[in-house]
């Protein structure tokens, strides 16, 4: 698993710049990782992918008071779709993983039934890599990445966010 | 789980001060479900008590340097604290997928056997050979025992690595440390 990069926080630094500079080291994380995340023969892509995407939104609820609520809102929902698509794709993947070493220690007879359900793992794993194709498409058409560093751009300029 | 708000943050103050204010309500959340989780029965008790430790664990990933060291300390306890948390979790989706995707099966082969029996009065015993998936049950059924027994391990190793953190005082000593301004050179208790 991919390690999330330690940030230098000082505890007497204003909370807001510290939130705009985790956000865009969290977002380029998140997009660091898309790259062959569908990719269904190497499960670590979308397992790293996925953290990023758990440690950007949560650093998004942490910093939330820091960003304009109008633009954050609209962002952390996209974030959280996203995750949840990561999320939808993970899950077979751990369970696929664990039957096969599970399978290895059972008898012969004892076998089928764990594959037959490997079988129905893998049908849903498929499904899940559909959506989650669509989900990073809508995130790309929907300029996620810009808008993150939008947010943290905000949240690094002097004066009061948005009401 | 909907986390609890926290109030008083203020995006022109220090890190530190408002990390405080969100590190002692995550670390309320989390303590609030206990004694509640420790019912093996209570699964979505359990369930959020994993999202609540996820929810500290990331607040002191990310500000824990700015307080005294045992911020660091906690950092790591509930990690493993969510990690374990997690695996229990993966056994509480996994079960009922497996029974549900076991019952499937009996169903399916049910109805070919009360197929192949077309007119006849009563069901010859002889059919089961022949059903689409009896060579799958027996698999399953281990499939089933053996999640279910390694939950029941990973809740006993939960109640036993809580227990050890209540020993050690974890949320006072958290509570302290929060407290505390780290410095380059030294730790002041404001």
């Amino acid at each position: 698993m991919a390690k999330a990069e330690d940030i230098d926080v000082s505890p007497d630094e204003p909370y807001r710049r510290a939130g705009a500079r985790v956000v865009r080291v969290r977002t380029r994380e998140l997009f660091d990782h898309a790259e062959g995340v569908l990719d269904t023969r190497d499960i670590e892509r979308v397992h790293d992918m996925r953290v990023a995407s758990r440690r950007l939104r949560a650093v998004l609820e942490i910093f939330a008071p820091c960003f304009p609520q109008s633009e954050f809102k609209g962002v952390l929902r996209d974030v959280k779709q996203l995750a949840d698509a990561l999320g939808e794709r993970r899950d077979p993947d751990v369970h696929i993983d664990a039957l096969r070493s599970f399978s290895k220690s059972l008898i012969a007879a004892n076998k089928h039934g764990v594959a037959r359900l490997i079988d129905d793992l893998q049908e849903r794993q498929a499904r899940a890599n559909d959506v989650l194709a669509a989900e990073l498409e809508r995130a790309e058409q929907r300029g996620l990445h810009g808008r993150l560093l939008a947010l943290a751009d905000a949240a690094d300029h002097d004066g009061e966010p948005e009401a | 789980m909907k986390a609890r708000k926290v109030s008083g943050l203020d995006p022109e103050a220090a890190l530190a001060d408002n990390a405080e204010r969100i590190v002692r309500v995550r670390l309320d959340e989390l303590c609030g479900f206990m004694p509640k989780a420790a019912d093996p029965q209570e699964i979505v008790a359990l369930h959020d008590m994993r999202i609540a430790a996820k929810r500290l664990r990331y607040i002191l990933e990310i500000t824990g340097p700015c307080f005294g060291p045992y911020a660091r300390t906690a950092t790591k306890m509930v990690k493993d604290l969510q990690d374990l948390l997690g695996e229990i979790h993966d056994c509480d989706v996994q079960v009922p997928e497996t029974e549900r995707f076991a019952e499937r099966l009996l169903a399916a082969d049910a109805a070919a056997l009360h197929e192949s029996a077309g007119d006849a009065d009563e069901l010859d015993a002889a059919l089961i050979k022949q059903a689409p998936h009896t060579r799958d049950h027996a698999g399953l059924a281990a499939l089933q025992t053996h999640l279910r027994a390694r939950r029941l391990l990973l809740f006993e190793r939960f109640l036993e690595l809580w227990g050890a953190y209540e020993r050690k005082g974890f949320r006072a000593r958290l509570e302290y440390a929060v407290g505390e301004r780290a410095d380059v050179h030294n730790l002041q208790r404001r």
